[in-house]
């Protein structure tokens, strides 16, 4: 348990210093761009769904991020797909797809 | 309307103000400085790749030229679909108005027939030519030949469009006789686009002949792999359950020729079958712009994709530097779908903005492999693959997990709400690539 919040602390740090970094010079993409990116063949360009899956756009990180590794660790549902999909990334990915999403207006 | 996109309006106006004193020469310099993208095919791979490249270019976006053969693209996804009625084929086509629109994406009709990649000249069937800086290539696949094989009469309904009206015609003249006779489907050795979509068909034609009841009529699905090859719990279950007397499903059997007239398969062992309706799927290629302009070294290779680098999906072999393959035609090893062509896509357009401003690649890319098919008209099943990019190998391998030690998993079960998924997953993949 308490490495768990070490880690989610230290992903969290990482991640905000990242985006305190101001946008001036021909700023990278943000991180997590490619990555959120590959949700939306499900779940809309940008998180925006035009479906019955749900949106992802403007949702809080920490929600979208907590929701994801219940997911993950929820082996007792083989049925389904997202469990399997979250189990895929490592913590630190769904950490920096969840930022993203967060900040896309809805 | 608030401040904030207030201001945002009175720039752009400037900014147009000032593009419009600008002699034209200097105009058409200035749209080009953000380098100039190519991209041909306007299928899966392409239109993601066009959009992508202008959504996040966003004001330094290059400019973005798709090419292709046709005015609108017939989506392949859900054309199983089409066969029994379900799904009307206007439903899946998709023009390329609002890439245009939305996004600025230039669009030009024809045929690419060859590029010099010392020129950075891409040329097109009509004589036409144009100047790139990256050039993407996205065309899916082309066909080994078979003997005697006439696509006018035997369809293979594995690019959508006419092909598969004609096989719909077909199969519903067959329904509509009241004398029994075989369906026959032949299914190529692998790789192949959609590797469930062989099982899938079988599943739809048979469910047909279930659901008429149309004794002694059966599905005769000749597969030249030696069994299953994706969702294999699902199939078997169907085949043997689900559509037991209906699907005979013979594992191994190639096909040598077909007399096209007569609707008969010869095989590589000598067998012959005859069909009422025969459906033949040849063994694939990659795109003829790929495969004829020196992208795939080895042409008898069983992996037909033109070799890249996964980071960037630009072609490894000397001299193509700043062409890049994806969707079908690639070789990196990924399943082969429409799925995976919109996230390699992705990848490419992320990484051609990053080369074009000299920036360092992405190391860490992850190119999704899901998948929502019918097993009968009112049930489906899935499978979901994650691929990410393994820096030892430099390959694209799968995500593997203690519940998942393959990397690939399948639906449990066929379900209603399998079925329902698929057209909530379809419609967001449409959107996401073509609006
Ligand atoms: C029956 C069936 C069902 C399928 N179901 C699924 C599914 O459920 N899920 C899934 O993920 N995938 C599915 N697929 C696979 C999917 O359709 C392909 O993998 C996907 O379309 C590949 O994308 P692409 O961009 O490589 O090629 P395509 O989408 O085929 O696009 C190629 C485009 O290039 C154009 N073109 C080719 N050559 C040239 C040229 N020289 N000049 C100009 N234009 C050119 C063509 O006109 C075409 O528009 C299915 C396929 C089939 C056959």
């Amino acid at each position: 348990m308490i490495s768990r919040h070490h880690s989610m602390f230290t992903v969290l740090s990482i991640a905000s210093l990242a985006l305190a970094t101001p946008f001036a010079t021909q700023a990278a993409p943000p991180p997590g761009r490619l990555l959120a990116s590959q949700c939306a063949q499900c779940h809309g360009t940008n998180g925006r769904s035009v479906s019955g899956i749900d949106s992802l756009a403007g949702e809080s990180a920490r929600e979208i991020y907590d929701e994801m590794r219940e997911m993950k660790n929820k082996t007792d549902h083989p049925d389904d797909i997202m469990h399997h999909i979250a189990a895929a990334y490592t913590d630190q990915q769904l950490w920096l797809i969840a930022q993203y999403f967060s900040t896309i207006p809805k | 309307m608030n401040t904030l996109s207030r201001r945002h309006f009175l720039k752009l106006a400037g900014a147009s103000a000032a593009l419009a004193a600008t002699p034209s020469i200097l105009r058409a310099q200035s749209a080009t400085s953000n380098g100039r993208v190519v991209v041909v095919g306007g299928g899966f791979g392409g239109a993601t790749v066009a959009k992508y490249l202008r959504l996040w270019g966003g004001a330094n976006a290059p400019q973005v030229t798709l090419v292709d053969a046709n005015l609108k693209h017939v989506s392949c996804i859900l054309s199983n679909m089409v066969l029994d009625n379900t799904r009307s084929l206007s439903s899946i086509t998709f023009g390329y108005d609002n890439l245009q629109t939305k996004y600025g994406v230039k669009f030009v009709q024809g045929k690419a027939t060859s590029f010099d990649n010392v020129k950075k000249l891409l040329k097109l069937a009509n004589g036409t030519t144009l100047a790139y800086d990256h050039l993407v290539l996205s065309p899916g696949i082309d066909f080994k030949p078979i003997p005697g094989l006439n696509f006018s009469k035997i369809p293979h309904a594995w690019q959508a469009g006419p092909q598969t009206t004609l096989l719909q015609q077909q199969l519903q003249q067959f329904m509509s006789s009241s004398s029994p006779g075989n369906v026959i489907i032949t299914a190529p050795l692998a790789p192949i686009r959609c590797p469930i979509g062989p099982y899938e068909r079988a599943c739809t034609v048979a469910d047909m002949i279930k659901r008429k009841g149309k004794p002694g009529s059966k599905v005769i699905l000749l597969d030249a792999n030696p069994g299953i090859m994706a969702e294999v719990n699902t199939f078997t279950t169907a085949f043997n359950k689900t559509f037991a007397g209906i699907i005979d499903y013979r594992p191994s059997v190639q096909v040598a020729s077909v007399d096209s007239d007569r609707r008969i398969v010869q095989t590589t062992t000598g067998s012959e079958f005859q069909a009422s309706v025969l459906n033949v799927i040849p063994a694939h290629l990659a795109g003829a712009i790929v495969r004829t302009n020196g992208l795939v070294p080895d042409l008898t290779a069983a992996n037909w994709g033109a070799p890249v680098n996964p980071l960037n999906y630009e072609s490894t072999v000397s001299g193509m530097s700043g062409v890049h393959i994806i969707g079908d035609s690639q070789g990196t090893g990924m399943s082969k779908g429409g799925h995976v062509a919109n996230g390699e896509a992705k990848v490419c357009a992320d990484a051609i903005l990053r080369m074009l401003k000299g920036e360092a690649l992405d190391m860490g890319p992850t190119v999704p492999a899901a998948c929502f098919n019918s097993v009968t008209s009112t049930t489906g099943s899935w499978l979901s693959t994650l691929f990410a990019y393994d820096p030892v190998t430099k390959s694209m391998i799968k995500v593997k997990a203690p519940d998942n030690p393959t990397g690939t998993f399948e639906a449990p079960a066929a379900t209603g709400d399998n079925y329902e998924r698929i057209f909530d997953w379809s419609a967001n993949l449409f959107a996401d690539t073509f609006a």
